[in-house]
């Protein structure tokens, strides 16, 4: 179809356009170009070419935050949509107590993180916290949550799961409350069980669902700071140093933006590969 | 609208969003009053007395008028101060971490203090200020004068030390007897340890001094201490892992702090080790006795000294930095600096500030007060070093957490922090 004037569609697109070319590219262009140079704001920048790329693929950094923040993502994105999917298996039903419920752990998502990292801190202390004495009441071991550094990730994960679960839950009671109830009823007279249900009439049905759930959230833990910022600062032994905190330890504590801009640049690369396989990997799941 | 009301309503809108535009910088000093802003660190009780100073200096005089702005703690407000700068948009001075002074300095951001009135004559007790906090310090131009100064030294629970019938720690081996001796062991976890302190640069430098080492060398080669840098490493690590009565603090830098001192105060920890800066907050929230001593010796006493210089930022505008140097030439009169030192636990920075604490018998009624004074006999000085807090950041902060939290061999990690502090330097 062809414009009756052809400047329309560019009109159109020219907001978004601009947003993108301004707060994207603009960005990303200045940061491929600054990461060619020593510099700390306050000094000349010195043109150094790749040294900042070759420090930061030869010294591991870079390495250990894209680890890091991918077992990271891991962990909370299968942790948020497990918990988030039996909790609307459980509560995706009629009445007020139902609906109260669900907005109770809605609640988590919409409160700030930097409240939800300074309230776990004071219930995941060692020793005076509320989780040590729960599980130290009942019997159970406890750990030093976020003192131990092969312990304080998952700490962080768990918190961040906390907060994200209300999220998942809501979009896949969305999701199932658009399931036509004759394919319930169907399967039902086909003498399918509960689980037989589930596993070819809900999950199917949902998976549109659970990839937009599982792609936001990825999005959202490969961009986590505010817990790290508040909870760990990126300790104990940089053990919870993930991708964003990386980059904001070298230009506002270590000062150096070069190579804080070239980790930016490489943290876009590694996203980019990591968007293009989850991509393919959908595209051979689509019929043909 | 007329068309002259509705100019007149543009201009008041350009107006309020070009103040907005400018922000902090940008505040209402009674008429005839010179401006000057300050960024400043302190958070709590520190603040409020800092804010009692500033109040005070405004009504002092009718010259000048100082506006004071928080900006976090001394990382958060380094990063703001350097973005600022660069920005053109800083504040007449602040206080920065003595650490950091070196870079500031080499980076030519800092007002040379030399030909301001009076600037080579004030008072100051030459171990906290540039001449003496620094290895040649007294060789270079003046860039900063000492207000919040400090050294590490150690906290003792006093009714916990009565109890066990116990002196303050003077050697190492004192120090390791007395928190094996405080430590209560119960199902095979600690519920009470002897000792705490933050794995931090700072408190590992004091160890490194006391092993009779020193992190840099007086010819500029990053030494790390050599053989006293791992003795400084394992006493903690023996002190964590086979004692048990040693408590690593979770968090890092102030967080960490923060977490020691809240196990004081407590009962988790019968002695900690951190900053004179926390002696009035744990004097007034502790509820059992704070005795304050000095830091154990191994080969012989060490203590580096901490806190913040105040700088007077180059590019700020002449008149700015006139005001700021009235207000800090006030702030280092002796009543401001006994008012500051006596309310905080930071150490007073000029001799007639100590004379006329001793001379009203203060020390005698607060010999808390005294002992980071005490210390400053074996002050350790800084190398001139611009590339100083980056060594201690990026190279050795992570691995003495990896020594005393992950039991990596204290040795190796030095010898590497050593060749990636030789490469870095280079």
């Amino acid at each position: 179809m062809r414009p009756r004037r052809p400047f329309d569609p560019w009109w159109m697109l020219a907001p978004t356009a601009i947003l993108l070319l301004v707060f994207f590219f603009w960005p990303l262009l200045s940061a491929v170009y600054r990461s060619l140079f020593a510099w700390d704001l306050l000094t000349p920048p010195r043109w150094v070419g790749l040294d900042n790329y070759r420090v930061l693929l030869s010294s591991g950094e870079i390495w250990h935050a894209f680890w890091t923040t991918l077992v990271f993502s891991i962990v909370v994105v299968i942790g948020s949509m497990a918990l988030g999917l039996g909790l609307a298996l459980v509560l995706n039903r009629r009445g007020a107590f139902f609906g109260f419920v669900r907005s109770a752990i809605f609640s988590a998502y919409v409160i700030s993180w930097v409240s939800v990292a300074l309230l776990f801190l004071w219930v995941l202390d060692a020793d005076a916290g509320v989780l040590t004495h729960v599980l130290r009441a009942i019997g159970l071991p406890t750990a030093n949550w976020l003192g131990d550094p092969h312990v304080a990730l998952y700490t962080l994960a768990g918190v961040t799961i906390w907060k994200i679960t209300g999220y998942a839950m809501v979009l896949f009671v969305a999701g199932m409350q658009d399931i036509p109830p004759s394919l319930y009823e169907a399967a039902s007279l086909d003498g399918a069980g509960r689980w037989q249900r589930f596993q070819n009439v809900t999950w199917p049905m949902l998976r549109p669902t659970a990839a937009f759930v599982g792609t936001t959230s990825l999005i959202l833990t490969f961009q986590v700071f505010d817990v790290v910022r508040v909870m760990t600062q990126g300790g104990p032994v940089r053990s919870t140093t993930v991708f964003v905190y990386a980059i904001y330890e070298q230009i506002f504590e270590n000062l150096r933006v070069g190579r804080a801009s070239a980790e930016v640049v490489l943290f876009f690369v590694l996203l980019l590969g990591l968007t293009l396989l989850q991509l393919w990997a959908w595209r051979r799941q689509e019929p043909t | 609208m007329t068309r002259s009301s509705r100019r007149q309503f543009l201009k008041a809108g350009a107006a309020a969003v070009g103040t907005a535009a400018l922000g902090c910088n940008t505040t209402n000093a009674p008429p005839g009053r010179k401006l000057a802003s300050l960024w400043f660190s302190y958070g709590g009780r520190n603040r409020r007395v800092l804010e009692q100073l500033v109040h005070r200096f405004n009504h002092s005089q009718s010259d000048h008028w100082i506006h004071a702005v928080y900006q976090g703690d001394y990382f958060e407000a380094l990063a703001k101060l350097r973005t600022a700068i660069a920005a053109k948009a800083g504040p007449a001075f602040s206080h920065v971490v003595g650490e950091v002074i070196t870079y500031l300095a080499g980076a030519d951001v800092l007002e040379k203090l030399d030909d301001y009135p009076g600037a080579r004559g004030l008072d100051v007790i030459p171990a906290l200020g540039q001449d003496g906090s620094w290895i040649g310090g007294d060789q270079r131009p003046l860039v900063a004068l000492p207000f919040n100064r400090s050294t590490p030294i150690a906290y003792l629970n006093g009714d916990l030390f009565d109890k066990a019938g116990l002196a303050p720690p003077t050697t190492w081996q004192e120090l390791r007897e007395a928190a094996r001796a405080l430590s209560v062991r119960s199902g095979g976890r600690t519920t009470r340890y002897g000792f705490g302190c933050p794995i931090d640069w700072w408190f590992w430098t004091a160890l490194v001094g006391q092993a009779g080492g020193q992190v840099v060398e007086p010819d500029g080669r990053v030494s790390l201490g050599g053989p006293a840098g791992v003795e400084a490493l394992e006493l903690w690590q023996h002190m964590v892992s086979q004692d048990h009565s040693m408590k690593p603090p979770p968090g890092r830098d102030y967080n960490a702090w923060e977490a020691t001192n809240q196990d004081y105060l407590a009962g988790r920890t019968a002695m900690i080790w951190t900053s004179t800066a926390f002696l009035k907050y744990l004097e007034d929230n502790a509820p059992f006795p704070v005795v304050a001593a000095p830091l154990p010796a191994r080969q012989r006493h060490a203590v580096p000294t901490g806190g913040t210089f105040w700088v007077i930022v180059k590019s700020a505008p002449a008149e700015q930095k006139q005001t700021a140097w009235a207000f800090l030439r006030w702030v280092l009169e002796p009543a401001q600096v006994i008012t500051w030192a006596t309310h905080t636990g930071y150490m007073p920075v000029t001799h007639a500030a100590v004379k006329r604490l001793d001379a009203e018998g203060y020390y005698q009624r607060h010999p808390n007060d005294h002992v980071a004074y005490e210390q400053l006999r074996v002050a350790m000085p800084w190398p001139w070093s611009a590339e100083l807090f980056r060594i201690q950041r990026e190279i050795v902060q992570p691995r003495l957490e990896s020594a005393v939290l992950s039991h990596k061999n204290a040795t190796e990690l030095l010898a590497q922090a050593r060749a990636q502090a030789k490469r870095s330097l280079q």
